[in-house]
C-alpha cells in the first residue's frame, strides 16, 4: 500500500510538472492569442481576463489600418524567400564539395564556417554601412534599402550553419550513389543534380526553412540597411507603438500574422531541423 | 573539368558570399575603428582622419561619457548572460530528465516547449513587452489580484528593466537547452543504469555519477554558444526598451548602434565593437583552456 501510494504521488507529483512547464510556456500566447480578439477598452480595462468578454475581429480587420503592415508582410515574404532560394543553391554547392572531396583548404573552410558562425552582428554592421554608402558612391548601385542586399546579406548568415547542416546530411548519401552515377556515364555535375539533389531532398528543405526563419527574425541589420521601401514585418511591428497611441491590439493580431508562416513551416520541418540543430550542438 | 578544380568551383560562391559580408567588412572595420569618420566623411570614408588609438582611448576611460556607458554595457550584459544561462539551463536541465521518461503525449509536449525557440525574436518581445505594460499589462494585474503589489510597478523603464528582459531572454532561450540536454540524455545506455541500481544507487547517486558526467560534453556547448550569443544580445533590449534602452539596461550592441547611426561616430562604433569582439575572443580562449585542463585532469 505504502509502495502504492508513493508511485502515485510521484505521477501526481510528474503529472504536475508537466503542466507547470506547459503553462509556462503556452501562458505568453494564450495571452497574446486573448488580447487580439478583445476590443482596445477592454485591453485597456483593470480586470485580466483570459477569455475575451467581447469578441471581437476589429483588431485583425484594422491592422492595416494604422501600419501598413501587408506591405511590412509581403516584404518579408520577398526577402526570406529569396534567402531560402539563394542560400540552398549555394549551400548545396558547398555542402557537395565538402562531403564528396578531399582538398588542402577544405578543413580551414570548415573551421571558418564554425567560427564565422560565433562572429557578433554589430561587428559587420558598421563597416557593411560603409561599404554599402562606397559601393553607391563609386558604382551608383543601390545596395541599403533594396531586396537584393537584405536578401544577399541574409543568404551570407545562414549559410555557415546551412552549409554544415546539409553537409552532415550528405555525409548520411552514400558514396557508392555517385560512383554508380559516374560508371553509367554521369559526370560529377550530373551527378549531383540527377542523383544526390533528390536523394537529399528533406535535407535541403530544412536548410531553406532555416534560412527563411532566419531572415524572417532578423532585426538588427534591418534597422540599418533597410529603409521604408523594403521595412519587414521584425521592425515594422514595432511601429504599432507610437508617441501618442499605443495599438496593443493591431499588434497581437499582427504578431499572430507573422508567427504564421514559421509555424507552419517549421511543423512541416521539425524532425530535421532539430536533427540539425542536436547534431551541430553534440559534435561541436 | 578535374576533380581539385571543380571542388573549389562549387564553394566559391559562398566563399565569395561570406567574404563579402564578413571576411572584408571586419577588415575594413578594423580599419575604420583608426578613424574619425562621421557624417561628412561617409559619402567617401578614404579621406577621413586617422586618428590613431583615440577611439579606443574613449571606449576606455572612465571619465568620457562614453566610456563610462561602455563599462556599465558590460556589466549590464555580464549580468543579464550570467542569469539567462544559469536558470536557463537548470529549467532546461529539469524539462529534459522530464521528458526523458516515456508518457502519454510525450512528442506533443516536445514540440510544445520548442515553440519559443521558433517563434520570431520580434513577436516573442513584442508580446513580452505587452505583458509588462504597467498600466495594461497581465503581470501588474496578476500581482495585484493576489495582494502581492498594491501599485503597479514600473517594469520597463530604470533599474528593474535589465531583469524584466532576462525574464523574455530566459523564456524564449531554455527550450534550446532543454533540446539539446534531452538529445545528451538519450545517449546514456540504459544498461549503466540497470547495473547501478543492482548496486544499489540511490537516485541522487545515478544522476551525479551516471547522468552528470554523461551530460558535460553538451553542457560545455550550451555554456559557450550561450556567452557568445548572449555578448550580443540586441534584440531582446531593442523590441522591448526601444532604441535607447537607458543607462540601466544598455548593452554593447544598443550603445554601439546608437553612436555609430544616431550620433554619425562610426568610427568610435567600429572601435567599440573591435573591443567587444576582443573580449569575445578572449573569454572563448579562457573557456576552452579552462575545460581543456580540466578534462585533463579527469582522465
Amino acid at each position: 500500500m505504502n509502495k502504492k501510494a508513493k508511485k502515485l504521488l510521484g505521477k501526481i507529483a510528474f503529472t504536475a510538472a508537466i503542466i507547470l512547464v506547459l503553462l509556462f510556456v503556452l501562458g505568453p500566447y494564450m495571452w497574446m492569442v486573448s488580447s487580439s480578439f478583445k476590443s482596445t477598452l477592454e485591453i485597456q480595462g483593470m480586470e485580466p481576463s483570459w477569455i475575451p468578454k467581447t469578441f471581437t475581429l476589429d483588431n485583425y480587420k484594422t491592422m492595416n489600418d494604422i501600419v501598413p503592415v501587408f506591405d511590412y508582410f509581403k516584404n518579408s515574404l520577398i526577402i526570406s524567400g529569396g534567402t531560402m532560394f539563394l542560400s540552398i543553391i549555394l549551400s548545396t554547392l558547398a555542402a557537395y564539395s565538402l562531403s564528396r572531396f578531399r582538398y588542402k583548404a577544405r578543413n580551414p573552410y570548415i573551421m571558418a564556417l564554425f567560427s564565422t558562425q560565433m562572429l557578433p552582428g554589430i561587428l559587420f554592421l558598421i563597416p557593411y554601412y560603409v561599404m554599402f554608402i562606397w559601393i553607391k558612391h563609386t558604382f551608383g548601385l543601390q545596395m541599403t534599402n533594396t531586396y537584393y542586399g537584405l536578401i544577399f546579406t541574409y543568404t551570407s548568415f545562414s549559410l555557415p550553419f546551412s552549409i554544415l547542416m546539409l553537409r552532415n546530411y550528405l555525409d548520411s548519401v552514400p558514396r557508392e550513389i555517385d560512383e554508380q552515377a559516374l560508371i553509367d556515364g554521369c559526370t560529377r555535375v550530373q551527378a549531383l543534380f540527377r542523383v544526390i539533389i533528390p536523394l537529399a531532398k528533406p535535407g535541403i528543405a530544412a536548410v531553406g526553412i532555416y534560412s527563411f526563419i532566419m531572415g524572417w527574425s532578423e532585426i538588427l541589420f534591418a534597422t540599418i540597411i533597410s529603409g521604408s521601401r523594403t521595412t519587414p514585418l521584425s521592425i515594422g511591428l514595432l511601429d504599432y507603438i507610437q508617441q501618442n497611441a499605443a495599438h496593443w491590439g493591431n499588434m497581437m493580431a499582427a504578431c499572430i500574422m507573422s508567427t504564421i508562416p514559421v509555424l507552419i513551416l517549421f511543423t512541416l520541418m521539425q524532425k530535421h531541423i532539430v536533427q540539425g540543430l542536436v547534431s551541430g550542438a553534440t559534435k561541436g | 573539368m578535374n576533380k581539385k578544380r571543380l571542388a573549389y568551383f562549387l564553394i566559391l560562391p559562398a566563399v565569395l558570399a561570406m567574404l563579402f559580408v564578413h571576411i572584408i567588412p571586419m577588415i575594413w572595420g578594423f580599419v575604420i575603428s583608426f578613424m574619425d569618420l562621421d557624417i561628412t566623411y561617409i559619402m567617401d570614408w578614404t579621406k577621413a582622419p586617422f586618428v590613431g588609438l583615440e577611439n579606443y582611448a574613449k571606449g576606455f576611460s572612465h571619465v568620457t561619457t562614453i566610456g563610462k556607458r561602455f563599462g556599465r554595457s558590460m556589466l549590464n550584459v555580464g549580468i543579464f548572460g550570467f542569469l539567462t544561462i544559469t536558470i536557463g539551463y537548470f529549467m532546461g536541465l529539469g524539462a529534459a530528465l522530464l521528458l526523458n521518461k516515456p508518457f502519454p503525449g510525450r512528442t506533443l509536449v516536445r514540440g510544445l516547449i520548442l515553440l519559443p525557440y521558433i517563434t520570431p525574436d520580434t513577436v516573442t518581445f513584442n508580446f513580452w513587452r505587452f505583458i509588462f505594460q504597467a498600466r495594461i499589462g497581465i503581470l501588474n494585474k496578476m500581482l495585484k489580484s493576489v495582494g502581492l503589489i498594491h501599485d503597479n510597478v514600473i517594469w520597463l523603464v530604470g533599474n528593474k528593466s535589465l531583469y524584466a528582459v532576462t525574464v523574455a531572454a530566459i523564456w524564449k532561450g531554455w527550450p534550446f537547452g532543454a533540446l539539446i540536454l534531452l538529445a545528451g540524455l538519450q545517449t546514456i545506455p540504459r544498461e549503466i543504469y540497470e547495473a547501478a541500481m543492482i548496486d544499489g544507487a540511490s537516485a541522487w547517486q545515478r544522476f551525479k555519477y551516471i547522468t552528470f558526467p554523461y551530460l558535460k560534453p553538451v553542457t560545455k556547448t550550451f555554456i559557450i554558444m550561450n556567452i557568445l550569443w548572449n555578448f550580443n544580445a540586441f534584440n531582446q533590449f531593442y523590441v522591448m526598451l526601444g532604441n535607447d534602452p537607458g543607462m540601466a539596461a544598455e548593452v554593447p550592441s544598443t550603445l554601439i548602434l546608437r553612436r555609430a547611426f544616431n550620433h554619425f561616430e562610426y568610427g568610435l562604433g567600429s572601435a567599440l565593437s573591435m573591443m567587444l569582439f576582443a573580449l569575445m575572443i578572449v573569454i572563448t580562449a579562457l573557456y576552452f583552456y579552462f575545460f581543456r585542463i580540466r578534462s585533463q585532469e579527469d582522465a
